[in-house]
């Protein structure tokens, strides 16, 4: 039986507790109890993501995590899905730049299947896999880039301040969905490569949470995972170093059918797992979060020069995190009228720091986000394996809303000071095409709602609620009614 | 399969456990002095507490010509009260980490403030104020117009939004409000004014018309002194029902195509209306609609997607537009997608072809038996956030139906056979009786799409 240390419950994680464990084959499994509603949620990070990829295959770590649900030696075709939905049960699996994800929430007697099924494809994927998945699945990929990317207005502006920020060679010089060429050109034997590399047992974090019998928990993941032999081949990703600063101002401009001017950026800001990147955060969402932060009140309330502004922030552990600003301008505002407001903001801010109104309300809104986040078996789930993965302890998921509570008012300064700076940032500024270049050019359509959720990872199954309302993102509502 | 590349101990599928008993929470329902109804419902466990507020202002009841004056009244609540300007308001709110939404419909508008327990009673205060003293000043309705037509433009951008807009036009005579977008178009958020907001406000926000629900970990909050001091202190007069006006629609089976010239997809919208959740066929509607369409392994899906590659996914789904206590309410039934430009004449060969093969020869047990499974197994998933089982309660109080309505969907869910499943998803979506919306490329889809013969095709500008 594996063995592994056990932790107590820490202060400001609201009674929450996980334990460690490992098996001999080095999969680590991290277990918390909870047994307030009778749900089990699984999740198994593996620790690939898009900046493992190698040049000329952009995209494969996230076709790849598709190929997953498509078999394994005892699931035939989509079994996966069908078998996790008929236990009542949900799943699905995203990419991003730093990880590989896959999750089941299980009605808590369901929870051995869901094990069963995860540890079928880590250990025998390759039985399955074949040219008809791939060649499906690609076209599938394919047309989720087009939906969610390329049909859209502002569509690829990620993926642009991305390619900008992080420069050409750098393993975050481009998002997981990857580029058309690279989707078209990738083989099946790219995939069973991508397998045999990357998919083993030491790579990978399993945590279940919920309503579990940890003893018997357990002994299941031993029985379904413990023989699943390790594999030492995998590749370490490019090195992600980066100067602090960019050390200039980078820009481009676009000229695109959108139906508005907008000005974008991106900031380097401290990686993941630091206090300054903590700091980087609260800086983040007092300027830029909510309904009551200073550009929402400066460009959209005073100066009503902008129908959305807003800050967000990437937080990436192997390559300096990313601070997005995202401003739809008003009317008939040009660009440069934003920019310099935006300008004096930031320069005000880095000047004289945040108020103490503003750090409570900053701390109130990102200590609700993690009550919210903590508050499912699932999404508790994800950050014990993020914490696990990315920084070696899954413990720290229960304490980082402490962490966060924690940060000085002279921290955010200091950050904002040191990096929310022009000589930091990649500029994008998005002009529409004039009416006749648009007849020439021809139209592709859709909306940017505001600054935030910056497109990082890919998801395996559309996770769009469906809709037919004229204005509401389906996001915002609460979709089909049964 | 080859042996080889299995290196691991198999082991047979596990069978399930025992299932331990879960029930949709009941809630406590009552009413403050004032003539608010109130839904309690203690979630242990769930620190951040949600709140919804129903308010009896539906969108049919906007003033001619002065459509979204619901949407900037919904808006304008929070932006400054008796005792807070707009700025203040919405820092106090964040202040106490909260979220504060509100949205009108064509049902009413609803309010959802989501805080943590330990902040409840302060951003009840702030809502309360919000609700009985809204400032409405000239200068914010001003704003909240000018943001509103900023944001027009990016709807009619998104294709998904553009089908859906074109879809109500489509379907619903041009005298319903149903046939006009929910938040207005141009020319009438044009028209709008703080009056205007003002006189919506006073002639269909009380309490007397209002519901609160309320959901969360409620064990150490005083809920009872809480109201008093907050939404108790809200007051109005009674007013009379509203008339509820009928629902039609003209669902003769044709296409309209918005045209994108160089669209690398196309979005479809697909749709008609059917029966509410009053209708006693809606248990085998929501389960012949979901072995339809409703998951990457339903019966569009497993063509349109994982045989053919056309698409990320095409759902089938209903949602409710407007219920009336008398049974009268409809839902849009529909089916909706993106798949890409060369390929969207096939998928929509294939997508009939799956609604005839339905028709001809319905669903399977299995399938049934699959749906039943999942709808009524993910119930205690979906229902784990105070958020998720106060926005079902406050939709059933929306829609004129019983506080236990989902408590006993499930039940019937259970009861539904195969044969009653597949008669609602046929009546549901006829071959012939189907609005289709295409956003795309008129240029590369029109022509295969007038070969499918599945109604007269027009084409209007993007």
């Amino acid at each position: 039986m594996p063995m592994g240390h056990t932790a107590t419950a820490q202060a400001g994680s609201g009674g929450l507790t996980a334990t460690e464990h490992r098996l001999a084959n080095g999969l680590r499994v991290v277990l918390s109890e909870d047994h307030l509603t009778p749900v089990a949620a699984v999740c198994l990070w593996y620790d690939v993501g898009s900046r493992h990829e190698v040049k000329s295959r952009t995209g494969l770590a996230h076709l790849f995590e598709h190929l997953m649900f498509q078999g394994s030696a005892q699931v035939t075709g989509n079994g996966h899905f069908e078998l996790v939905q008929g236990a009542g049960g949900s799943l699905n699996g995203t990419t991003s730049f730093e990880r590989t994800n896959y999750f089941e929430t299980m009605p808590a007697h369901q929870l051995e299947l869901a094990l069963w099924l995860e540890a079928d494809r880590m250990g025998s994927l390759l039985a399955a896999l074949d040219d008809e998945s791939m060649e499906n699945q690609r076209d599938v990929v394919k047309n989720e880039r087009r939906q969610r990317y390329d049909n859209v207005p502002y569509g690829t502006a990620f993926e642009r301040l991305t390619a900008l920020v992080y420069p050409e060679g750098h393993p975050y010089h481009h998002t997981p969905i990857g580029s058309m060429a690279d989707l078209d050109a990738a083989t099946l034997e790219d995939a069973r490569a991508f397998f045999s590399t990357y998919y083993a047992p030491n790579n990978a974090v399993l945590s279940v949470v919920g309503d579990i019998d940890p003893e018997q928990t357990l002994a299941w993941i031993e029985k379904y995972f413990g023989s699943i032999p390790s594999h030492e081949g995998k590749q370490p990703p490019r090195d992600g170093v980066l100067p602090d600063l960019v050390g200039e101002q980078l820009r481009q401009e676009i000229r695109e059918e959108v139906p508005a001017r907008a000005l974008m950026a991106a900031y380097r800001l401290p990686h993941d797992g630091t206090r300054e990147c903590d700091a980087a955060d609260l800086a983040l969402t007092v300027l830029g979060g909510g309904e009551s932060s200073r550009l929402h009140n400066r460009l959209v309330r005073r100066d009503q020069t902008a129908v959305a502004a807003g800050f967000g922030l990437l937080r990436l552990a192997g390559a300096p995190s990313l601070g997005w600003l995202d401003v739809k301008t008003s009317g008939g505002v040009e660009v440069p009228a934003i920019e310099a407001a935006v300008d004096e903001e930031l320069a005000r801010f880095a000047a004289e720091g945040p108020t103490s109104e503003e750090m409570e309300r900053a701390q109130a809104q990102l200590e609700r986000e993690w009550l919210d986040r903590l508050g499912t078996v699932a999404g508790r789930a994800d950050e014990l394996c993020r914490f696990a993965v990315l920084f070696g302890d899954p413990q720290l998921a229960l304490t980082a809303v402490r962490r966060l509570l924690d940060i000085t008012p002279e921290e955010v300064q200091a950050v904002a000071a040191a990096r929310l700076r022009p000589d930091n940032r990649a500029v994008l500024v998005y002009e529409p095409l004039s009416a006749e270049e648009t007849e020439a050019a021809g139209d592709d359509g859709s909306a940017g709602q505001t600054a935030g959720a910056a497109p990082a990872a890919e998801s395996a199954e559309t996770d769009d609620t469906a809709e037919t309302d004229e204005n509401s993102e389906p996001a915002e509502r609460e979709g089909a009614d049964q | 399969m080859s042996d080889a590349v299995v290196t691991m101990d198999l082991h047979p599928q596990p069978a399930a456990g025992q299932p331990k008993p879960w029930a949709f929470p009941a809630p406590d329902r009552g009413a403050l002095g004032n003539g608010l109804t109130v839904l309690r419902c203690h979630r242990p466990g769930q620190q951040v507490v949600a709140v919804d507020i129903s308010l009896g202002a539906p969108l049919d009841a906007e003033p001619e010509g002065l459509d979204g004056v619901a949407t900037i009244m919904a808006r304008a609540l929070s932006e400054g009260t008796d005792k807070h300007s707009a700025e203040e308001f919405a820092a106090e709110l964040e202040r106490c980490g909260a979220t504060l939404d509100a949205h009108a419909d064509h049902p009413g508008v609803r309010i959802a403030l989501e805080v943590p327990v330990s902040r409840l009673h302060k951003a009840l205060g702030l809502l309360a104020e919000a609700l009985r003293a809204p400032a409405f000043a000239d200068h914010e309705v001003e704003r909240l117009v000018r943001n509103r037509l900023d944001e027009i433009p990016h709807e009619k951008a998104n294709p998904a939004r553009r089908a859906a807009k074109e879809l109500s036009k489509e379907l619903f005579p041009a005298a319903s409000r149903m046939s006009r977008p929910r938040q207005g178009t141009e020319e009438t958020v044009a028209q709008i004014d703080a009056a205007a907001v003002r006189a919506f406000y006073e002639a269909h926000v009380r309490p007397a018309t209002a519901t609160a629900v309320i959901v969360g970990d409620l064990a150490g909050v005083d809920l009872d002194t809480v109201l008093a001091d907050t939404l108790g202190a809200w007051t109005g007069d009674s007013a009379a029902p509203r008339p509820v006006p009928a629902i039609t629609a003209d669902d003769t089976g044709r296409v309209v195509i918005v045209d994108r010239p160089g669209a690398v997809q196309t979005q479809l919208l697909i749709g008609r209306i059917g029966p509410d959740r009053h209708d006693r066929q809606w248990p085998a509607q929501v389960l012949g609609t979901y072995c339809l369409g409703g998951t990457l392994t339903s019966r569009l899906d497993r063509v349109l997607r994982e045989e053919k590659g056309y698409t990320y996914g095409v759902r089938a789904f209903t949602q409710v537009l407007r219920s009336a206590p008398d049974a009268s309410g409809a839902a849009m039934l529909a089916i909706s997608g993106s798949v890409d430009t060369p390929n969207t004449g096939p998928a929509l060969r294939d997508l009939w072809q799956v609604l005839r093969t339905l028709a001809a020869e319905g669903l399977t047990d299995a399938e049934r038996d699959a749906a039943v499974q999942n709808l009524v197994g993910v119930a205690p998933l979906k229902y784990e956030t105070a958020a998720s089982v106060a926005g079902t309660l406050a939709d059933q109080v929306e829609q004129f139906l019983p506080d236990d309505f989902q408590a006993r969907l499930y039940a019937g869910l259970a009861e539904t056979g195969t044969v009653e499943a597949t008669a609602a998803a046929v009546s549901a979506f006829p071959v012939d009786r189907l609005v289709t919306i295409l956003v795309g490329d008129a240029s590369q889809i029109e022509g295969p799409v007038r070969e499918l013969g599945i109604g007269q095709v027009t084409v209007v500008a993007g």
